[in-house]
């Protein structure tokens, strides 16, 4: 198997006229957690919601250029198929309060009409709440709906459903600005615990979490991808004036 | 265990193997010097890569546990003090190339007996056991007992104020043994320092585990906790 | 500064007291009205009353069974043209609204675009405005438009056309609730569901319907309740029948009608008829109200 899983090529992405992203060319290897950094504005969001292409559903979104997963360009792919693969978490936790917590893990199946046998179900539904740490807090509760959850529980939540989809690639955006600090520090533990199956893309403002956890960083500014490396080299040497800006605090 | 204290656990690894490493230096040192054996000096001054390597390696992973993970109280202490450890380990390293460049160079060395009266053997003893305990208080995280290495060093102080005496009336005695007496004195001098660097690995240890700076202090004071 | 503040005391006080009179004053001709309704509806209601047919001129008694069942089926019959209508309405407007808003297309700001985004939105613009006048359209001229429409071509009065009719009244109510609760739903959920890799229509029919169903069905309710009484509607388009009748095609009775009918006529036990039918339909109207809540209380999701 290729290490490279995600590649992008001379990608842009516009709002309208307004020119987001701008030529990025990344390379993105298996089971690493990649920190998406950069001052407000700069394209990162925009850059994540483009990977399992949640940006076009934006009106007046466009792309240019070429995202490969595994070597197979997601343009040509169904984008809905493409999603399956790929999982989102995001900044505010948003389990579906309809459905109980076992229903919300297994949402991804069955809100696309797969059928499952019941046992298939709460093997997934078990593996998936163990993975994401948080079973032991909820097993006893699983057809209740998930309103009594803290914060960082559901967010929990909505990373194991992500995960129930078995997807390749995890994305997160700000998965923690929402949360305190003890949540924030149990996800970090939890997303480090995944790196060996899953490789991780993590949009993060807060830069002593992009050094905890994150093996490379991608530097955003202006919609450029000004930098991009080993965490422990942007951290002790930026080759980049703008990273050094901004990772020693003189704008965010 | 987060991936902070995983790191600083590594950290801790690998200054303790540069610590035995050191050790073995002095250990082999000390032979080379009584035993007057040339190719164990030589291997010790080859291994002196070895400890500079170490250096660079634990500089590096303590700016890079500074700069990811920002640590504070205790774990900042331990950082700070382990990049000041790892200076002295190398400085103690680099005492022992030199004592060793000596005894590669000499054509001969004074005989056992004037060895013994400069006071050579007691300050190797010293020395080693001075290294090994601090190693144990770093390992353990325990400052009690390395309290009495002020005093001990305090003695090995005066040994080697005592050196110049000594070997004076060693060359008055046998003039033509006048340079194998001179190699002697600098490698009193060299164990003094020796001495010295490890005392100040202790005051490190003192620092990281108690927040106390000692460094600095007369003796006295840094009896009283 | 004991005295200003004893001073911004007094005034709060005297401001809430007079919420509270107003209040009441508001609530006191609702149950003026219920109490005296239920004095004089009470007495006429019996068996008989609930299960008979009115009887000719001149004679005692009668009932009002057929009036029941008329209003069922008519009410019965415009929700199912107008729910399915309304709830897809309400869908589009929320649909399209909330793109303008959250993720705006950060577009140049140029004339061009502009106008390109206008001529964009015009129909929803254009179905808002429609949805809006409709809800202020008097009931009459309802009545009037569906019987040139729907009765005077086929040459016949029937139960359908008032349907219709009542459709076309319930619609607002229908569309803004559904509108309004699914605008509430946050954007987050359904990204989530996007996210999962569910189609967009599937999205909103298992994710973001489910989660407005308290509102939507509040709506509808709200809808029913509200046309349970029009009368000048069906004046012209199901035109009442003394008689059981249970085609769509034929006129057919309904409480509003029969009660504007005995409360103009000039007999006395005709009128206490009419308090009875109108008892009847005051209190369905009040129990569905009531059930309303109680159900929703069990399905409502708080954001």
């Amino acid at each position: 198997m290729e290490s490279t899983i995600l590649r992008t090529e001379n990608f842009n992405a516009y709002f309208g006229t307004s020119h987001v992203l701008k030529d990025v060319n990344i390379a993105i290897e298996r089971n690493n957690i990649i920190a998406i950094m950069g001052p407000s504005g700069c394209g990162k969001s925009t850059f994540i919601r483009s990977i399992n292409r949640m940006h076009e559903l934006t009106e007046n979104a466009t792309t240019k250029g070429n995202i490969f997963l595994d070597g197979n360009n997601i343009y040509e792919m169904n984008p809905t198929f493409l999603r399956r693969k790929i999982g989102m978490v995001f900044q505010t936790p948003n389990p579906f309060n309809t459905m109980s917590i076992y229903q919300n893990v297994i949402a991804g199946y069955t809100l696309n009409g797969y059928k499952l046998s019941k046992a298939d179900k709460d093997v997934t539904v078990e593996e998936s709440l163990v993975k994401a740490a948080l079973w032991n807090e909820v097993k006893d509760n699983l057809h209740k709906k998930g309103t009594f959850l803290s914060g960082g529980q559901q967010q929990r939540l909505c990373i194991a459903r992500s995960l129930a989809m078995k997807p390749e690639i995890l994305l997160l955006d700000e998965p923690t600005s929402a949360l305190d600090p003890i949540s924030t520090s149990k996800i970090e533990e939890l997303l480090l615990s995944l790196k060996d199956s899953y490789t991780i893309i993590i949009v993060t403002h807060n830069m002593q979490q992009a050094g905890r956890i994150s093996d490379f960083t991608a530097f955003f500014y202006l919609g450029e991808l000004t930098e991009w490396n080993e965490t422990k080299i942007i951290f002790t040497n930026p080759k980049n004036i703008q990273t050094q800006n901004y990772i020693t605090g003189r704008f965010g | 265990m987060t991936h902070l204290d995983a790191e600083l656990s590594k950290l801790k690894a690998t200054v303790i193997d540069m610590w035995n490493l050191v050790l073995r230096q002095l250990t082999d040192s000390r032979e080379a010097l009584e035993k007057f054996d040339k190719d164990l000096a030589r291997h010790v001054l080859a291994n002196e890569k070895r400890v500079n390597a170490y250096e660079l390696k634990i500089n590096m992973d303590c700016e890079n546990i500074l700069a990811l993970f920002n640590p504070v109280a205790n774990n900042l202490r331990f950082v700070l003090a382990v990049l000041r450890i790892n200076y002295n380990l190398e400085r103690v390293g680099d005492y022992i190339k030199t004592i060793m460049k000596i005894v590669n160079d000499s054509e001969s060395l004074a005989d056992p007996e004037d060895i013994d009266e400069s006071q050579i053997r007691i300050m190797f003893e010293t020395t080693q056991d001075m290294l090994t305990e601090v190693l144990e208080a770093f390992e353990e995280e325990n400052a009690q007992p390395i309290r009495n290495i002020f005093a001990i060093d305090d003695k090995l102080d005066s040994v080697n104020r005592g050196a110049n005496a000594i070997i004076a009336g060693l060359i008055s005695r046998k003039p033509s043994e006048v340079i194998n007496y001179l190699n002697l004195l600098s490698i009193i001098r060299r164990l003094e320092r020796v001495g010295d660097q490890t005392k100040n690995i202790a005051e490190e240890i003192i620092f990281y585990i108690e927040a106390k700076v000692v460094r600095h202090m007369k003796t006295k004071n840094k009896l009283i906790e | 500064m004991k005295d200003p503040l004893r001073f911004r005391e007094t005034r709060n006080t005297a401001f809430r007291i007079i919420v509270i009179f107003f209040t009441l004053v508001s609530i006191i001709p609702l149950i003026a009205v219920l109490v005296y309704i239920f004095r004089q509806g009470i007495s006429v209601i019996n068996w008989h009353f609930l299960t008979s047919l009115p009887k000719p001129v001149g004679e005692i008694g009668g009932g009002i069974l057929n009036a029941i069942i008329g209003s069922t089926i008519i009410i019965v019959l415009a929700t199912l043209i107008a729910v399915p209508l309304g709830v897809t309405a309400g869908i589009y407007f929320s649909e399209n609204s909330r793109n303008k808003g959250n993720r705006s297309a950060r577009s140049g700001v140029n004339i061009v675009s502009y106008f390109r985004e206008l001529r964009k939105s015009w129909v929803y613009r254009a179905a808002h405005l429609g949805v809006d006048v409709l809800q202020g359209v008097p009931s009459i001229v309802i009545g009037i438009l569906i019987y040139l429409w729907l009765v005077k071509p086929f040459g016949r009065f029937s139960a359908l056309s008032g349907s219709v009719a009542l459709a076309f009244m319930m619609l607002p109510s229908i569309i803004k609730s559904t509108e309004e609760t699914l605008k509430l739903v946050p954007h987050a959920v359904k990204e989530a569901a996007l996210a999962l890799g569910v189609p967009y229509y599937k999205t909103i029919l298992r994710v973001i319907i489910p989660a407005g169903m308290s509102g939507i069905l509040n709506g509808i309710l709200l809808g029913i309740a509200r046309v349970s009484g029009e009368t000048a509607p069906l004046l012209f388009t199901a035109f009442g029948n003394p008689f059981f009748s249970f085609s769509i095609f034929k006129p057919i009775a309904s409480l509003p009608l029969i009660i504007f009918n005995y409360a103009i006529s000039p007999y006395e036990d005709w009128h206490k008829l009419a308090w009875g039918a109108s008892f009847i339909l005051v209190s369905t109207v009040l129990i569905l109200n009531i059930l309303t809540k109680l159900v929703l209380k069990k399905w409502k999701v708080q954001y």
